[in-house]
């Protein structure tokens, strides 16, 4: 039946991420855009995100006590982990969102491991982020310098040489990469077959051949490390290569890598929503502040960016919600992501005109979001992208 | 806890009113608009499929549904024929300040003689500024347009509450832009008799916001019916060698308009729910609702039109008709203004942080 209500639980949460946002994340994403640096991985925030349960594996070993430290208790019948990670995921990019990329943990080299990797390889490189011992983190780099959107480009070559693979190519804008225990690098085997030539290989850090390490300047997002690495002639042992224990699960795997594309874009999308919603009180703290809140051009900018977010707050919460109850939902999961990152940039950018020449001065959070918010719209498959797999399924739009 | 789903009686409802309208309402479309009026075998048809009191209490022989209930027939009914939607609606929205207003023994005495398949019809204005008159005190006003071609029952809603009137009306037939199924006239009262008067500005705003999710709601209808026989056409036309919406600049716009549209219904569908729990915050999740739906309504039904290029400014096909329909139900009760008014007003009111 319908209902647009949160349950007990997910309010709960939301109040505990506010607490921590306003103390830990909102300070940590202003102090690295002062300095124009990600937050080195020895600041003290990371440690404390440890202390607080962050950063830890979705994956548990055969027989693992359910109930051990760590596990969020998912109590009966309450929302899915989809909605859960939509809401959790806005409130937190409310807070700042290039601190939540900086966080410890696996991250985006999560959800191949798991649906790729066998137990082994899952023991070997999530082990370590069951119970951290300190902050760790994991990567995912399949971006080149010539293959954005187009992922079937990617230009990195694996090459077999016994027992081991050998890897050489460039990545680039790969989050926390020179942080990272280990990244997991997409490599064609061949070329010419496309996708279908893709292999993923867990690379972990210190092997020789990893290195040009390089940390790009961004426009905004400054608190988490985008980086450009390169492989010559790496070696990476056969028993890094994901899917790749024979068997014909390679194809289910990618298939599972892509279905984690439909919970994530969701999630993206609802961050623009957070940015949006921070830009939305900064504008209107400021126009209270100055008494221009009885001004219809103020009040007009108010409404749209009120009245837009919410639109697309609910477009990714359906979105979440028929990936809770294992429906299909490319179209609904590419419509959030295509819709909300435009209309938070329009808040962040409405906002910046309710400021005038006070945004000007370039030192405003709203300056900040601005600046911020618009990798939303290129990140995890471009509105462009988003477009073109909507018309898949709408109009039939042939891949080419 | 948050669900996107319909329950089993909310579902049959769709299914029955989206049967009527495709098998009813869009083959006479067409025949319907230069008659202005709905064929009397439809509209028994419509009495007999049980669609036409879901909102009327069931102590009154309706169906005691809520406004979500309503919205999803509503759209149905006006992605059929919006004109049609409103022909076969005695009541129309101005079911809403009887009922908040004047309650079960206004609707009884003013609201149900109307029912039935006379082709009776009442109708609604707003106007916030004007003041409540008195019982027994005679009234005088003008609208310019009203999409009827007779008033057997007209309401008045106002900040202050609303008031009723049913002789002394005058009516001129206008040609009409949109709408035109259910007529069109230019309306004139001279100092006519009340036959009710209420006094709530509460539940005035609360018959207002009913009042606007009736109309985003056939919004919602007019656009999607808009996209879909755009979006089948698009993929039949053949251009430079392939189905026209296989070209990227169509796909996309189309795209962006199916996504338009369920943005919006999201939004109406929001907006129903906390209208039918009376949260005190409903009024302005209606007013954006109606925003919303009048914004985008003037971005999808053009482009619609824009699909089919020449095809779609001949009125061979409904995509012409549909954006005149919303530009139409887009102007009534004052428009999209001061809907967005209220809501900005809600809103600056609001403190940082809040949702």
């Amino acid at each position: 039946m319908v209902d647009f209500s949160l349950d007990a639980a997910t309010r709960e949460r939301l109040e505990q991420l506010r607490q921590l946002g306003a103390a830990l994340l909102r300070p940590a994403g202003l102090e690295a855009d002062r300095a124009g640096e990600p937050l080195p991985p020895e600041h003290p925030l990371f440690a404390r995100l440890v202390q607080l349960g962050v950063g830890r594996t979705r994956w548990k070993p055969a027989g693992a006590d359910p109930a051990e430290a760590g596990e969020q208790a998912v109590s009966n019948g309450a929302t899915g982990p989809s909605l859960t990670g939509v809401c959790t995921a806005e409130e937190m990019a409310y807070w700042d969102r290039g601190v939540v990329v900086a966080f410890p943990g696996p991250g985006l080299g999560e959800p191949p491991i798991l649906s790729m990797g066998s137990e082994e390889q899952k023991q070997r490189f999530l082990g370590p982020f069951r119970q951290l011992d300190r902050p760790r983190w994991g990567a995912f780099a399949m971006t080149e310098p010539g293959a954005g959107s187009d992922v079937a480009a990617i230009r990195t070559t694996a090459r077999r040489d016994g027992r081991e693979w050998i890897l050489n190519g460039a990545k680039c804008f790969i989050g926390n990469a020179s942080r990272a225990d280990w990244i997991v690098v997409w490599a064609t085997v061949d070329p010419a077959q496309g996708r279908a030539g893709h292999r993923a290989f867990v690379v972990e850090r210190g092997t020789p051949g990893l290195g040009g390490f390089r940390v790009e300047k961004k426009m905004g997002l400054k608190a988490y490390e985008s980086t450009s690495f390169t492989l010559q002639d790496c070696r990476v042992p056969a028993q890094n290569l994901l899917g790749g224990g024979g068997g014909g699960d390679r194809r289910a795997g990618f298939k599972g890598a892509m279905r984690t594309f439909n919970a994530t874009r969701p999630i993206v999308a609802a961050m623009a929503v957070g940015i949006g919603r921070a830009a939305l009180d900064e504008a209107l703290g400021f126009a209270r502040e100055q008494g221009l809140l009885e001004r219809p051009e103020v009040r007009a900018r108010i409404e749209r960016i009120h009245r837009k977010l919410r639109m697309a707050r609910l477009l990714c919460d359906r979105a979440a919600w028929l990936a809770d109850r294992g429906r299909p939902n490319i179209t609904e999961a590419s419509m959030a992501k295509a819709v909300a990152p435009p209309i938070a940039f329009e808040a962040t950018s409405l906002g910046m005109e309710i400021l005038g020449e006070v945004a000007g001065q370039g030192d405003s959070l709203l300056e900040k979001l601005f600046r911020d918010v618009k990798a939303m719209d290129i990140v995890e498959g471009t509105g462009q992208i988003q477009r073109l797999v909507m018309a898949r399924k709408l109009v039939g739009l042939p891949r080419e | 806890m948050t669900d996107f789903a319909l329950d089993g009686e909310m579902e049959l409802l769709r299914e029955t009113a989206r049967a009527f309208a495709a098998a009813e309402l869009t083959p006479q479309e067409r025949a319907h608009e230069a008659a202005r009026q709905v064929a009397p075998s439809i509209r028994k048809r419509f009495e007999e499929v049980g669609l036409s009191g879901v909102e009327i209490p069931e102590g009154l022989g309706g169906g005691g549904l809520g406004s979500l209930a309503r919205a999803l027939v509503l759209e149905e009914l006006a992605a059929g024929d919006a004109g049609a939607a409103l022909a076969l609606d005695p009541l129309g929205p101005a079911l809403y300040p009887l009922l908040e207003l004047g309650g079960e023994p206004a609707l009884r005495e003013l609201g149900l003689p109307l029912l039935g398949t006379s082709g009776q019809r009442a109708v609604l204005l707003w106007r916030p500024e004007s003041a409540l008159p008195a019982a027994g005190q005679k009234v005088s006003l003008e609208a310019p347009w009203v999409p009827t071609d007779r008033v057997d029952l007209l309401v008045v809603l106002c900040r202050e509450g609303a008031f009723a009137l049913r002789e002394g009306i005058e009516l001129e037939r206008v040609r009409g832009s949109g709408l035109r199924t259910a007529g069109a006239s230019a309306l004139r009262v001279a100092s006519a008799p009340l036959v009710g008067s209420w006094r709530g500005p509460g539940e005035s705003r609360r018959a207002l916001a009913r009042a606007r999710l009736y109309l985003a709601a056939m919004l919602v209808g007019v656009m999607r019916a808009s996209v879909d026989f755009s979006r089948h056409y698009a993929m039949n036309r053949v251009a430079f060698g392939r189905p026209i919406a296989h070209h990227q600049a169509l796909a996309f716009l189309l795209a962006d308009m199916h996504a338009a549209v369920e943005g919006t219904r999201l939004l109406l569908w929001e907006a129903a729910w906390r209208c039918d729990r009376r949260e005190a915050e409903a009024p302005v999740a209606c007013a954006a609702a109606h925003v919303e739906a009048v914004e985008q309504a003037m971005f999808v039904t053009p482009n619609g039109i824009q699909v089919l290029g020449g095809h779609g400014f001949m009125q061979d096909h409904p995509v012409e008709k549909q954006m005149r329909e919303a530009r139409a139900l887009g102007l009534l009760l004052g428009g999209a203004d001061p809907a967005r008014a209220e809501a900005a007003a809600a809103w600056v009111q609001r403190g940082e942080g809040s949702d």
